[in-house]
């Protein structure tokens, strides 16, 4: 602790042992923003604009400050109210003396009529059908917007930021209204009517602008007390008898009002509602640029495709007669094929008979006679001489042998008698 | 949108023009016409996008009311 530290130190002074206690509530999110339900004692506003009181009830009290301009004050509260506060402890070091500084107070009986009304709305509405009922679909590409909102608010400044970073110049009509106050229930109705109005094609085209095809209703986030025109049926009223989209867009994220109820669409935020409603300019073009892209390739594809199948058909009908001649070519190799073999056979065999009688011819020829102990016997004139009466007594003749010739004188004739 | 369509739907025939041209196996006379309906859907589609650009208009509510009630 720091305290039993400092004690090392000498005494703590009493300013700072009281900041400390100070320190201590403030951090403490149990004494923070704190809903505390009692009775009011005590009520001074001063004209400083500060308002004082005593919240008590029978087991304790504590006295409470209202800073000026903190919160609304309802008018009815006085001596003896029964309020319900949201509230912090603080610690007044100057005079040691802790109170609770309240952010809101809010009559009991007042939250319990709000909430009563709104129960029954709700029900009714519910028996009406209203909240069964079909949404209406907003359109992919809106070409027209109506804002209702407040004039010169964050939230609206919001949105036209949203539109122009999603899609520069997009066309709306912001209409601004109170929305919050006694008389903002009136203008937001307006407001609607008028924004229902310009969704009429005859009155957008005597304003020479396309009819408006969605309405966003909506405003930033601020307490129940602030949103509660939302709860009142006749802005429900004027949301449902639209003939085109409305978006509620309505404080934060945890804020559930009548108007999100009842509406085509609910927002979380303002900013949101831009969100659902307004695409990507970007994305759209691009989206466009790439089926752009994929008709054309598709399309070359296919028309490339058809043109090489038809070159393809236009080289085989091209081959076709010469494909005919190949075959007849080779047809006719394979006659000439066949042929040859068949000759050569026919030669091979003529061959062979030749060569037998080459040899039964060489086996009678006069030489192999003369080799087997034979001679030839010639006249003069070349004659062969083969019986005795070509042959006289003193005529020459010529004798053949294997291995050469002589010449002779027939000296006596011995006729063979038969 | 002309024809009819909202951008929307043709968004959702262009889906279909590209998928039936990319499964391709069709004749050159209907590739031919899906080709030009998607040019014309194509078109339609950015003059879509191109009417959704206007003015910006802020109002206050009493001179718009006067506005609209004096027609």
């Amino acid at each position: 602790m720091r305290g039993s530290s400092d004690l090392t130190t000498g005494p703590l002074s009493i300013g700072n042992f009281v900041n400390l206690i100070r320190q201590t509530v403030k951090q403490d999110q149990l004494f923070q923003n704190q809903a505390i339900k009692g009775e009011v004692s005590q009520w001074k506003q001063y004209p400083s604009g500060h308002t004082y009181f005593t919240l008590r009830d029978n087991v304790g009290q504590m006295s409470a400050v209202i800073w000026q301009g903190r919160c609304s004050i309802d008018s009815s509260i006085k001596e003896g109210s029964e309020v319900v506060v949201i509230a912090s402890v603080d610690l007044y070091s100057k005079q040691g003396r802790i109170q609770l500084v309240v952010d809101k107070i809010e009559p009991v009986n007042a939250i319990g009529k709000m909430e009563e009304a709104l129960r029954k709305l709700k029900l009714k509405l519910h028996q009406e059908g209203i909240f069964d009922r079909p949404r209406k679909q907003l359109p992919l590409i809106p070409k027209h917007i109506a804002i209702v909102t407040g004039t010169g608010s964050a939230a609206l400044s919001d949105m036209n930021r949203l539109i122009e970073n999603r899609w520069p110049g997009l066309r709306r009509t912001i209409i601004g209204v109170l929305v919050q106050g006694e008389n903002s229930v009136q203008e937001i109705v307006r407001g609607l009517a008028v924004a229902r109005k310009l969704s009429e094609p005859e009155i957008a085209s005597q304003r020479n602008q396309p009819p408006v095809d969605v309405i966003i209703i909506g405003r930033g986030g601020g307490s129940p007390e602030d949103l509660w025109s939302f709860n009142l049926e006749p802005v429900a009223r004027a949301i449902i008898a639209s003939k085109i989209p409305v978006i509620s867009a309505v404080g934060h994220e945890s804020d559930l009002l009548v108007s999100d109820m009842v509406a085509d669409i609910r927002a979380s935020t303002p900013s949101n509602a831009i969100e659902r409603c307004v695409p990507d300019y970007n994305a759209i073009q691009m989206q466009l640029t790439d089926y752009s892209e994929r008709i054309d390739s598709a399309t070359i594809r296919q028309f490339s495709d058809a043109r090489s199948r038809l070159k393809l058909l236009t080289s085989m009908l091209k081959a076709a007669p010469m494909a005919g001649i190949n075959n007849a070519k080779i047809k006719i190799q394979k006659i000439a094929m066949r042929l040859n073999n068949s000759s050569r056979s026919i030669i091979s065999q003529e061959n062979s008979r030749i060569a037998r009688l080459e040899a039964s011819l060489n086996a009678v020829h006069p030489q192999r006679v003369l080799e087997r102990g034979y001679s030839m016997i010639q006249n003069d004139s070349g004659e062969v001489l083969s019986k005795i009466k070509q042959l006289s007594v003193g005529q020459n003749i010529k004798m053949s042998f294997a291995d050469g010739e002589a010449e002779a004188n027939i000296v006596n004739l011995d006729k063979k008698e038969r | 949108m002309k024809k009819g369509k909202t951008y929307g739907e043709a968004v959702t025939r262009l889906e279909e023009i590209v998928a039936s041209l990319e499964r391709g196996g069709k004749g050159l006379d209907e590739t031919l016409q899906l080709y030009e309906e998607g040019a014309v859907l194509l078109k339609q589609c950015q003059e879509d996008l191109n009417s959704a650009e206007g003015k910006l208009n802020e109002l206050r509510l009493e001179d718009i009311e006067k506005e609209i009630t004096k027609d």
